[in-house]
C-alpha cells in the first residue's frame, strides 16, 4: 500500500501559495489588461467557481504526511472561504483550497 | 524521512513508525504526568510570568501557557483573514498561526500595515486546545511573583481592552499588563 497523496495546481495569490486539487481544475485563463494575472476555473469535481491569482506556478504532489490541519486560531479568523488544510514541505507552505 | 515501501500496515503507517508512535505516545503521557506532578509541587502562592514588550509598553503572561519563544521565519500571508493575522509559519514541522499582538491590543483601531518581523520574537501561547504565536518586540525574562502581588487591571486601560487582561503586575520598576491567554487567543 502506498501513502495517499494529492496533486495540486499551485498558484501565487500575492501573499501565499495556494493549492487546488488538479482533478477539480477545469481551465486556467490568462487575464488580459493592466492588472494581468490568471483566472483558475474550478468545478470538475464540485460546484463551479473561479479564483483569480497573480501567477500560476505549476503543480506539486503532496503526501498525506505533508498535510496538516488548519490551525483553529486561523480558521476562526477567516470570515470567507477557508482552506481545508495546509501543505507543509521542507521548502514551502501551501494553503489548500 | 526514510520509508520502506511495502512495509506499511493497512493504516498506511509502517510497523517501525507505529512502534515509534507508540513510544512517543507513552513518552508524552509520562511527560504530561510528570509535568502535572511538578506543577502540583510548585503550586503555591507564586506565579511564574514571562515579561515582554511592545515598544515601551510591557506585558506579562503566565508561563504555564507559554509553549515556546522563537524567532520569526518566513510567514505566509493568508488572504481574507482578519487584520491581526500575520500568517502561517512552519514551526519545526508544525503549522503555526502568527498573530500581531499590537493589533489585538489596539482593538481594531490599528490601521498600519502588518508589522515587520525582523529582530522580533514570537511567543507561542496555548490555552484550551488553541495555540497561536504572538509577535512581540522584545522578550525580557521570566519572573516569579506572589499571586497576591497581582493588582486589578489599571483604570487607564481602555474599556474595550479590559477583557484582554487578567490584571497588572509591578515588574522592574514599571507596571505591566498581565494578559489573559484565553482572551488573546479567542477573536
Amino acid at each position: 500500500m502506498t501513502t495517499r497523496s494529492v496533486d495540486l495546481l499551485v498558484v501565487d495569490d500575492g501573499g501565499a501559495l495556494r493549492g487546488y486539487d488538479c482533478r477539480d481544475v477545469v481551465r486556467v485563463e490568462e487575464v488580459a489588461g493592466e492588472a494581468g494575472g490568471y483566472l483558475v476555473r474550478l468545478g470538475r469535481l464540485g460546484s463551479p467557481h473561479e479564483v483569480a491569482c497573480r501567477e500560476v506556478l505549476g503543480s506539486v504532489t503532496l503526501s498525506a504526511r505533508e498535510i496538516r490541519p488548519v490551525p483553529v486560531a486561523l480558521r476562526e479568523r477567516i470570515p470567507g472561504e477557508k482552506p481545508w488544510a495546509v501543505g507543509l514541505t521542507e521548502r514551502e507552505l501551501y494553503l489548500l483550497y | 524521512m526514510f520509508e520502506v515501501i511495502g512495509m506499511e500496515s493497512t493504516s498506511g503507517i509502517s510497523p517501525l513508525e507505529e512502534s515509534r508512535e507508540e513510544l512517543l505516545r507513552d513518552a508524552s503521557i509520562e511527560a504530561e504526568a510528570s509535568g502535572r506532578e511538578k506543577a502540583r509541587e510548585e503550586s503555591g502562592p507564586a506565579r511564574s510570568l514571562l515579561v515582554f514588550f511592545l515598544g515601551a509598553e510591557g506585558f506579562a503572561v503566565d508561563l504555564a501557557h507559554v509553549r515556546k519563544v522563537l524567532r520569526p521565519s518566513r510567514i505566509a500571508r493568508v488572504s481574507g483573514a482578519a487584520p491581526e493575522v500575520l500568517g502561517l509559519m512552519n514551526c519545526m514541522g508544525e503549522v503555526l498561526c502568527v498573530l500581531d499582538l499590537r493589533r489585538i491590543l489596539s482593538s481594531g483601531k490599528e490601521t498600519a500595515p502588518p508589522a515587520a518581523t525582523e529582530g522580533k520574537f514570537i511567543v507561542v501561547l496555548k490555552h484550551g486546545g488553541k495555540e497561536a504565536g504572538f509577535l512581540v518586540d522584545t522578550v525580557r525574562d521570566a519572573t516569579e511573583l506572589p499571586a497576591s502581588s497581582i493588582l486589578p487591571v489599571l483604570d487607564s486601560v481602555e474599556p474595550s481592552r479590559v477583557r484582554l487582561f487578567e490584571g497588572t503586575v509591578a515588574c522592574g520598576g514599571q507596571f505591566v499588563g498581565l494578559l489573559s491567554p484565553s482572551a488573546c487567543l479567542n477573536p
